[in-house]
This record gives C-alpha cells, structure tokens and sequence, in this order.
C-alpha cells in the first residue's frame, strides 16, 4: 500500500473516534450528574427492549431493557436535527449562522498535532499515528483552540440579545486571562522537553519508561494546565459564559435545534482535544508500562498488538480527563467572575511564572 | 467554595466599602468563618468535595426505576396512604345497579362545578328508588379533588380512589362518563364498600375489600 494511504489511518482514527464518542460523552455526563444526585439518570432508551430503536423499527427485543439509556444520545441527537431551525429576526444572520461552525471546527483542528498511538514501521519508516506532525507542535493547539472563542463570542455577538453578549464578553475575557496561564504552563513543558512537538515530548517519556511521565517532571504544570483547561473548555466551575443561572444560556441562548446542538458537540469535542493534550504532554501520550518489551518483539503480531494497546492507553487517559472533568463539575459551584479573574491573574500567571523558573533552575545542563 | 465571605473580606480590604471585620465572640453561621490558609489553597478543599461525591456515585438512589408496572413494590410504585383523594369512582348495588339516585348533592357541592348528571326514572322492576342518572359526567380537567362530592353523598355512590396517575392523550378521555366510572370502580375491585347504606337509612352488606386500597 502506498505510504500516503497509511496516512489515511490517523485521520480516520482521530475523526472517527472524535465524532463517535461524543453521544457517549453526552449520556456519561448525564450518568454521573445523575448518580453524584442520587438519581437514577437516563435509563430508557437502551439497545434491547422496551423504547430501543430496534423496538421503534417494529423489532421486537422483549420485555427487558439492555443497557437502558445509552441509545438516548441518539434520540436526542434526532431531535436536536428535527427541531426547527429558529433564526430570530433581529440577528446578524450571517455571523449567527457562521458562530457555530466555528465553535466546532476548532477543537477538531487542534487534534490533528495530537499522537493517538504508538508508531507504525512502514517499509522500515517510523510513521507515528498522528494526523499533521507540525513543526510547530502544541503551539497549533494554544493557536487554534483560541479560535473556539471566536464562535462563542461571535453566537454571543451575532444574537443581538444581552444574555448572549454578556455570554461571549465573558468567554473572551476567560479566554484571555487563562491562556497565559496555559501558555505558561507549557511553556515550563516545552523547556522541560527542549521541544513543542508532541510527538517528540512523547518520544522522550516514552524512553523514560513510566517513571519518564510529564507528571511526574512537571507536576505543577500538570496542575495549572488542568485548572486552565477547564476555563478554556468552559467547564464548571468556569463556565461563565454559559452560566444558566444568571444569563439564561449565555452565549447560546437564542441558538435552536442543530446549531446548538453544534455548540454542544464543540464542548465535548474541545473536552477530548484538552484530555488529549493533558495525556499526549504529562502522562506519557500512547504509552503504557509493558510497551518496550512488547514493541521490541519479532513477531509482527505482537507489534500490531503492541499499536492497538497504545491506542487503548491513549483513549483511557483522555476518556479519564473528561470523566474528571464531568466528576469536578457536578462537585463545585461556579466561580464568581471576580473570582475568576483574580484566579486566573493572581494565582495561575505568578506559580506559572515560578515553575518556569523552577524548571529552568533545575534543567541547567 | 466554602467561607467565601472570608475570602471577600481579603480581596477587597483597601477599598472604602471593605466588610467589617468579624467582632470577636460574634455568632459565625458553619462555613462563614475566615479561612485558613489551607482553606485558602482551595485544593484540599476540593478534593474533599470530590471524595465526597464519588462516595455519592454508589449511594443507593432516591428516585426510582418507575415504569407504572410494578404495583407490587411499594419502592418501585408510589401507593398512598389511605384516604388519598384520586380518580373517582361509582359503586353499585347488590342488584348491579349504580347505587347513585340522581340527588345531584355532589353536584351542587362540587366547587369546581365538574359534575353533571341528568336524572331519569327508574325502571319498573327497581324498587329502592326513583331516580337514577342518565348521565352522569365528571370532567377531572376541571375536579380539583377536593372529595366534597363524597362527602355530599347521601348514599356514599361516589367516591374518590387512591389512583393518582390519571393520564390521556386527549382532553375527552378526562370527561369520565357513567359507563367509565363504575368500570373504574369495578377494575379496583371496591366497587362496593363496606359502609353500604340503603336509601332508607338501613345499613346493609359489609364487603370483605377494605375501601381505597390496592
């Protein structure tokens, strides 16, 4: 096969894997908001039995549910795509119809620097399983995850509705006073690494060995950049803009049917993106302890082996940041937004500002 | 974030409108005291926080599997206590008959005006009566179940059941008619109750089914 053929094979797993976990995410979340309430959650709509979709194609699966409530993102998703499309008359509608799209395609773009498993020997060349191996490594995904501010700020713009504007004047302000913390913190990383490429921040943990994880390297940039991920994707206990509370829906309140439904998948997919980064930078990307003997095997089978298991490893951590993240989110209210912003300024930006000079001390060589 | 009032005092002790600080010996309500440092931190805090819900993750559930069919488990379908006002029912007689004689008391002391009959005279082989309803229609759209039509009976005809999940998908199914609410009451089996009183004052058959249960 030709080589740009396998090259079809990250782009695939990324996308595919992306797109097809989102549902998942989406009935986790409502899993564990459930459980943490001591409620029961969705559980109706499962693969087998009464409700399922086979039931409502005419097949009948018998009395008992199976696995009830995971088949509901799939109704949702069909109502979100029945549902009239509500533009209301007093919008910009081109920048309103625009601000979803670029609050989903962002996060997908961020992923492609990402490596999602263990690299493949193709006609004697390491190709590692990564969409678009940049020089400018995670500098992409500070650069292009920015851009998802873009969508919130302009659906909040665009709306011409003062819940939303407050929504999207929030999301940017957020915005900025966490990706210096952010940038800081991986900053330290890149110091650390002497590089920005995942790929090779990933290289080196992995001839470190399990203890050669970024965590244990750099454990105070492991946790400004968890708190800052949060801010970035808007999550509790920073999802200001958004924050229903007050703001009815912040930056998509006048937003109906897909188009919110695009927002929503924006969130979990930039959900994914940061857990991605978070594994690829700190706990070791695709490795997993047992890789070094496997990988060195003769047989080409127990090196595909090798490859899947990588595959898993990688989607485990990232799967574990989001459930964290949905764990943290049905734990602690929302920030005020002075709160917030003293967080973000006076916290985060001087501890960044002392890891940096930390990792410098220490990495004199 | 727990004593966020201590952290406010901190953030904003230069300007003019800084709260006052706490007096010595003043009643603090739990979590409006001024935080440590290690409060301070927020992190340990949080974990706590976090400990604290992942423990909830195996709590046994308040809300239950409800899908209506589980009548049996009290745990799983919600039964009333006694005396719970619900869907309304007609009884009957020992002869069959709807025990009703079209007074039209309940009528009159329906609140929510809800009742309708229609009397009409009583066949020629019933001897206890002269009347009894042709009609006889209550709107549960409009019944505020109040149960005064139950207590305005005079033969006790009417009552109101324990059943509280009355649903249709039409507004008419909410009209029950004469047919649907002796049915209603034969389906729960208290159709016949024990305190059975003849038009004449004279009680009569005691039945073994206690009244409103399941």
């Amino acid at each position: 096969m030709a080589p740009y053929l396998w090259k079809l094979l990250p782009i695939l797993l990324v996308f595919g894997g992306v797109l097809g976990i989102v549902p998942l995410l989406v009935f986790l979340e409502r899993k564990i908001c459930a459980l943490i309430q001591d409620r029961l959650g969705p559980n109706r709509v499962g693969i087998l039995g009464p409700d399922s979709p086979l039931e409502i194609l005419g097949i009948k699966t018998g009395e008992k549910r199976f696995l009830g409530g995971l088949m509901q993102p799939l109704a949702d998703a069909i109502k979100l795509i029945a549902k009239e499309d509500i533009i209301p008359p007093h919008v910009e509608k081109y920048l309103f119809e625009f601000a979803p799209f670029f609050a989903l395609l962002p996060p997908f773009l961020a992923f492609a620097v990402i490596p999602v498993g263990a690299p493949l020997m193709i006609d004697g060349k390491e190709m590692p399983l990564v969409v678009a191996d940049v020089g400018v490594g995670f500098l992409w995904i500070l650069a292009v995850a920015s851009l998802s501010a873009y969508g919130v700020a302009l659906g909040g713009w665009a709306s011409n509705n003062k819940y939303a504007l407050l929504g999207g004047i929030r999301a940017t302000a957020q915005m900025i006073s966490y990706e210096i913390g952010l940038g800081m913190a991986l900053l330290a990383v890149a110091m650390q690494y002497q590089s920005v490429e995942p790929v090779q921040i990933v290289k080196q943990q992995v001839e470190g060995g399990f203890l050669g994880w970024g965590v244990f390297h750099q454990p105070l940039a492991f946790l400004l950049f968890t708190i800052c991920a949060f801010a970035e994707n808007n999550r509790l206990p920073f999802d200001l803009p958004e924050c229903e509370a007050e703001l009815v829906g912040g930056y998509h309140t006048e937003y109906s049917s897909m188009k919110f439904g695009m927002f929503f998948q924006g969130e979990y997919i930039a959900m994914l993106t940061m857990g991605g980064l978070l594994a690829t930078l700190f706990l070791g990307g695709w490795h997993y302890p047992g890789y070094a003997a496997l990988s060195a095997s003769d047989s080409g089978f127990v090196q595909i082996v090798a490859v899947v298991l990588s595959l898993v490893s990688f989607g485990i951590k990232t799967m574990g940041f989001v459930l964290f993240s949905m764990w943290v989110r049905w734990t602690l209210p929302r920030f005020r937004y002075d709160q917030l912003m003293n967080l973000g300024w006076k916290v985060i930006v001087p501890v960044a500002l002392f890891n940096i000079v930390l990792t410098a001390m220490l990495n004199i060589h | 974030m727990a004593g966020g009032h201590g952290h406010d005092s901190h953030g904003h002790a230069e300007t003019a409108t800084a709260t006052p600080p706490i007096p010595e010996g003043a009643f603090l309500a739990p979590g409006n005291t001024e935080m440590t440092w290690v409060e301070k931190l927020y992190l340990p805090e949080i974990m706590k926080g976090l400990g604290n819900t992942f423990t909830h993750l195996f709590h046994k559930t308040f809300t239950v599997d409800y899908d209506g069919t589980q009548r049996d488990d009290p745990r799983k379908f919600h039964i009333p206590r006694e005396g719970y006002r619900g869907e309304h029912y007609l009884k009957k007689d020992e002869a069959g008959h709807v025990k009703c004689v079209a007074c039209f008391m309940c009528a009159a002391a329906c609140p929510a005006e809800c009742i309708h009959i229609e009397a009409e005279a009583v066949p020629a082989d019933w001897q206890d009566r002269e009347r009894y309803p042709k009609r006889f229609e209550i709107d549960l759209l409009r019944c505020i179940y109040c149960g005064m039509c139950e207590e305005a009976c005079p033969v006790d005809a009417i009552a109101l059941s324990t059943t509280y999940n009355v649903v249709a998908d039409q507004r008419e199914a909410k009209v029950y008619n004469r047919e649907k609410l002796l049915h209603r009451g034969e389906e729960l089996g208290i159709s016949l109750t024990k305190h059975h009183y003849r038009p004449d004052g004279i009680p009569g058959h005691v039945p073994e089914k206690k009244a409103g249960g399941h």
